[in-house]
Formats: structure tokens, sequence, C-alpha cells
């Protein structure tokens, strides 16, 4: 096994990237291998670091409120794995008054539906999302991934 | 390997009061908390078996300790900025 694909496997490992993330850069490392390999593709080298730093790291959040109050925060999407993976940890009675709460705030999410299978998709996903807010009364909401 | 956070940093301006610069050494904590921790583990490992022996369907506490350790230490790198036209709040975990 070369060094650059036991290295993604070793991030997969690490939970460091999803099943999804590494197969794609598995296929970027063997598209640049091939190409290497074939006649004029020589100097193309096989190093996935500058794919691995591409990945998105951070989930942004930024609040600009019309007010001037603004928001800003950066979570680092292993972060958002980690607490994703706990809930399926969580006991079911804590989490009957966690869902309980949450509705009554105004977020119907059950916690309960996040199975550790989905989430490595889950946050694949949110890696590719954006959503941008713009109130009428001026406020701007960005979520990004960078 | 993972290493858990060692610093909050955290800074406070503001235009009423003198700014600040707080810097919190949470590596200082790790000691105690390791010894808390294996203590806490001890303690879920027997209330597990026990789940177990009783045959009820959730004996995971030691799993949720071992894994809630493992998000405090995806924590590095989180910053969470405020500020409006009086303060200035800025905390970096790192």
């Amino acid at each position: 096994m070369s060094e650059d694909r036991s290295r993604i496997l070793n991030l997969l490992a690490g939970g460091k990237i999803s099943a999804e993330e590494a197969e794609r850069l598995l296929d970027a490392l063997d598209a640049r291998q091939g190409a290497a390999a074939a006649p004029g593709g020589a100097g193309i080298q096989g190093d996935p670091g500058p794919l691995i730093e591409a990945l998105p790291k951070y989930l942004y959040v930024k609040v600009l409120a019309a007010n001037g109050d603004n928001v800003d925060v950066k979570i680092p999407i292993a972060l958002v794995r980690s607490g994703l993976k706990l809930t399926s940890l969580i006991p079911p009675q804590a989490m009957d008054q966690i869902n309980d709460s949450m509705s009554k705030h105004g977020m119907s999410v059950d916690l309960s539906n996040f199975k550790p299978e989905d989430i490595d998709e889950l946050v694949g996903a949110l890696r590719e999302m954006e959503i941008n807010v713009d109130a009428k009364n001026g406020d701007t909401v960005r979520v990004y991934c960078a | 390997m993972k290493v858990p956070p060692m610093i909050i940093d955290l800074r406070v301006t503001s235009s009423q009061r003198r700014p600040f610069h707080l810097w919190l050494p949470l590596f200082l904590l790790w000691p105690l908390a390791l010894a808390l921790g294996i203590l806490a583990l001890a303690l879920t490992i027997v209330a597990d078996a026990v789940l177990l022996l009783l045959g009820r369907r959730y004996h995971h506490y030691t799993a949720l300790l071992v894994r809630s350790f493992g998000v405090l230490g995806e924590t590095r790198g989180m910053v969470i900025r405020f500020t409006n036209e009086k303060t200035a709040v800025d905390m970096t975990v790192q």
C-alpha cells in the first residue's frame, strides 16, 4: 500500500474524514497516479496533501444584526461529528427530556433519529452546505463550511 | 493522538470599561480531570456490568463517558466572537 493511501485510511480511521471523503480522496489519488503513469503525465505527483488540506475543517455561523450586534462562531467539523455521534449514546430518558426541551424552544428535531452509520454522510453533506438568510429588517445569517 | 484544549483565550473590550485579556490555562486542570475521569470510568464500568446482568437495554455509560472526553478533545480551534457598538468579546479555544 502506498504511503498516501495509508495516510488517507489513517485519517478515516481517526475520524478526521468521513468514508465518503476518503473514497473521494482515494479516487482522486488513483486518477492522479493513473495520469502520472500515462504517457505525457510525468511530473504529476500522487500526494493527497493538497486535497486533504482543501477539505473544509470548520463550520462558520455568522450573524449580522441590523442593530449592530454581530455573532461569529467557528466550530471544528470534527466537533460536530463527535457531538452527533455522542447523541447515539445518550440514555433514552435523558434523550426524551432533551427532545422535549428542544421542541419547547421551537426545534422539533428528534436526536434519537441520528444513527451512527448516517453521521459520516451527514457531515460530508454539511461540508458542501451553505445557508444565507437575509431578513427584511436587515439581519443576515450565514452558515457555511471552509 | 487527540490533544485536549490547553488554553481558553478570552478578550473583552468595551468602550465603557478597561479592556481585559484572560488566559485560562486548562492544562492545569487536566491532571485533576484525569484522576476524576479514571474514578468515573471505574464507576461506569461497574454500572454497565450491573445493567448488563440485569438485562437492561441501555448499558453504555462507559462509552458515553469516553465519547464525551472525545468531544471535549475536539473543541480545539473553536472561536466565538460577539461584537456590538460598545463591546467586543472574543473567545478562542486553543
